[in-house]
């Protein structure tokens, strides 16, 4: 064996959620596929907060449900809390759309799913290599025709490359798909703790009538102390995840430490009660590219294309990545499958990754929200004006303490004039639709 | 431009980061460090040493007042370090296949 080529028709690096969805689509065509993990099976590296959508899941597999996916609850309340020093407003959504089945997402837990995502690309017939890290390529005339790995005699070939190597996407640097390492305020590192608590007290404490309910939550305020940032809660069966993320760029500012950060939302007085007795069962760190379209790598040159976190396919404010990973995941499958029809694998075949992903939601959003992460990181006052504006209104509104309604709207008034200028209210709110509507 | 003010820093709670990190699994490589710092000097020379802060797994600790050391084994390969380093004085790398942390959950 050692002095034979190691050959193989695609070669998927990395078994995240782009990476095993990649590998299962050009597999089930009959293709030979190998996915190279560094992990020490699928599912190890990968870590998010957080939730799955049903319909990216069911696109690949359409008999999802028949397979026993290892997904936690349905998340059937969804929306933001807005926290101030103190208190907190809900604005969530539950029943109505968000009940029908089936069920828009799921809690998940990635070491598990994915573990179990890439069993299913098994099935198709991809072979997974783990424990192995891919530190280069390999080219002939200027084409991308295999990876080099840390094992001894570790070269792997095949006419098809698809990168799947996550955030850091230091082989996608090296190809030259993109020209720079990530920014700090192009990227936010989210923090998180998995705490055991019994099913039945974390229905009681948020009010879900049953294990078959769960909630996905946004929190806003300050959660973040300020900062462009967010934090979320999310249940899974037995647990609860909480975490806050914040840029790069705010923790270099702030020199702040992301678990104080962290144990300090824990310790809120609306968030402690929830969390009160139960146990940590895991802490853990990720970064999130954030810079979305404006930071996207050349998706494809000859021989390669690119899929997932390693190609900024995030959209923020909608706390999407897993399913365009899974959609962007698929299109490299289906395009390395057209270029083995065609015997070329020339960037100009590979284009087609590209011209696909276009005709989808993935594309579609990111250049819809392309000013979304410079908007979030210019406007602080969303992450801490407003939501400590609305958790005054509403407590006033919702007082009486004898006194007069005039009096009453007259110190909602002031509490938002006090802290931000009518006129510069006025300007957020239409370049908040601007970065949303993405003109 | 002190932005550092921004943020009360005393209304953040102390945390024990080794007590936390009893709750990850880890496969060290005892033989190659995946990290390390390119020039000493250079972390000597730098003020602020953000990396003590910023690292969300603590492995950046200062060292007899001006060196800094890395608890290589308790890293869980997020990438911060590499990025916020204001001196680039980090060799980032994952480590070998297999070794580093191994979440359960995720």
């Amino acid at each position: 064996m050692s002095n034979e080529k190691i050959q193989f028709d695609v070669v998927v690096v990395g078994a995240g959620l782009a990476g095993s969805t990649a590998a299962a689509i050009a597999a089930r065509h009959g293709l030979d596929v190998a996915i190279i993990e560094r992990g020490r099976s699928p599912g190890g590296k990968n870590f998010f907060g957080g939730a799955l959508y049903t319909h990216s899941l069911e696109e690949i597999y359409p008999d999802l449900w028949d397979r026993k996916p290892p997904l936690e609850r349905p998340v059937t309340e969804t929306g933001f809390w807005f926290l101030s020093k103190d208190g907190m407003v809900k604005a969530t959504v539950q029943g109505g759309r968000i009940n029908n089945e089936p069920i828009d997402a799921y809690v998940a837990l990635r070491a598990k799913f994915d573990s179990w995502w890439a069993e299913q690309a098994e099935e198709e017939g991809a072979f997974i290599i783990p424990k192995t890290l891919v530190t280069d390529f390999i080219y002939e005339e200027g084409q991308v025709v295999g990876v080099t790995t840390d094992r001894p005699q570790g070269d792997i070939y095949a006419p098809v490359i698809i990168i799947c190597e996550g955030v850091n996407n230091i082989l996608t640097q090296k190809l030259g798909l993109i020209d720079h390492d990530i920014q700090p305020t192009k990227a936010a590192l989210a923090v998180k703790q998995l705490i055991s608590l019994s099913p039945k007290t974390i229905n009681a404490r948020l009010g879900l009538p049953s294990r078959k309910h769960g909630m996905a939550i946004s929190v806003v305020g300050d959660v973040s102390m300020g900062m462009p940032g967010l934090g979320f809660l999310y249940t899974a069966d037995k647990a609860v995840s909480l975490g806050v993320g914040v840029t790069l760029h705010a923790l270099q500012e702030t020199q702040i430490k992301p678990y104080e950060l962290l144990q300090r939302y824990l310790e809120h007085p609306a968030i402690a009660p929830i969390i009160e007795g139960g146990q940590l069962m895991e802490y853990g760190a990720h970064l999130i590219p954030e810079g979305g379209w404006k930071e996207m790598p050349k998706l494809f040159t000859g021989g390669a294309m690119v899929a997932g976190d390693a190609a900024s396919m995030v959209n923020a404010l909608h706390w999407e990545g897993t399913n365009m990973a899974i959609v962007a995941g698929k299109q490299a499958g289906l395009t390395a499958i057209e270029a083995h029809q065609k015997g070329d694998f020339s960037a100009q075949t590979l284009s087609s990754y590209q011209d696909g992903l276009q005709e989808r939601f993935v594309m579609k959003d990111l250049r819809q929200y392309r000013r979304m992460s410079k908007f979030l990181a210019n406007h602080p006052e969303f992450m801490e004006i407003y939501p400590t504006f609305l958790n005054d209104a509403m407590g006033n509104f919702f007082t009486s303490f004898g006194k007069p309604k005039r009096q009453l709207y007259k110190e909602i008034w002031r509490s938002l004039t006090s802290r931000r200028s009518l006129l510069k209210v006025i300007g957020d709110m239409v370049s908040f639709g601007r970065a949303v509507i993405g003109i | 431009m002190d932005k550092k003010n921004k943020v009360n820093r005393e209304d953040l709670p102390e945390v024990y980061i080794d007590d936390i990190l009893m709750s990850l699994k880890y496969y060290t490589d005892e033989h190659e460090f995946h990290l390390e710092i390119i020039d000493p000097k250079v972390c000597q020379q730098c003020v602020d040493k953000p990396c003590i802060d910023f690292c969300p797994v603590g492995c950046y600790r200062a060292q007899d007042g001006d060196t800094v050391q890395i608890a290589v084994q308790s890293c869980i390969e997020c990438g911060t370090c590499r990025i916020l380093c204001p001196y680039f004085n980090i060799s980032w790398k994952y480590p070998r296949g297999g070794f580093g942390v191994n979440y359960k959950f995720g």
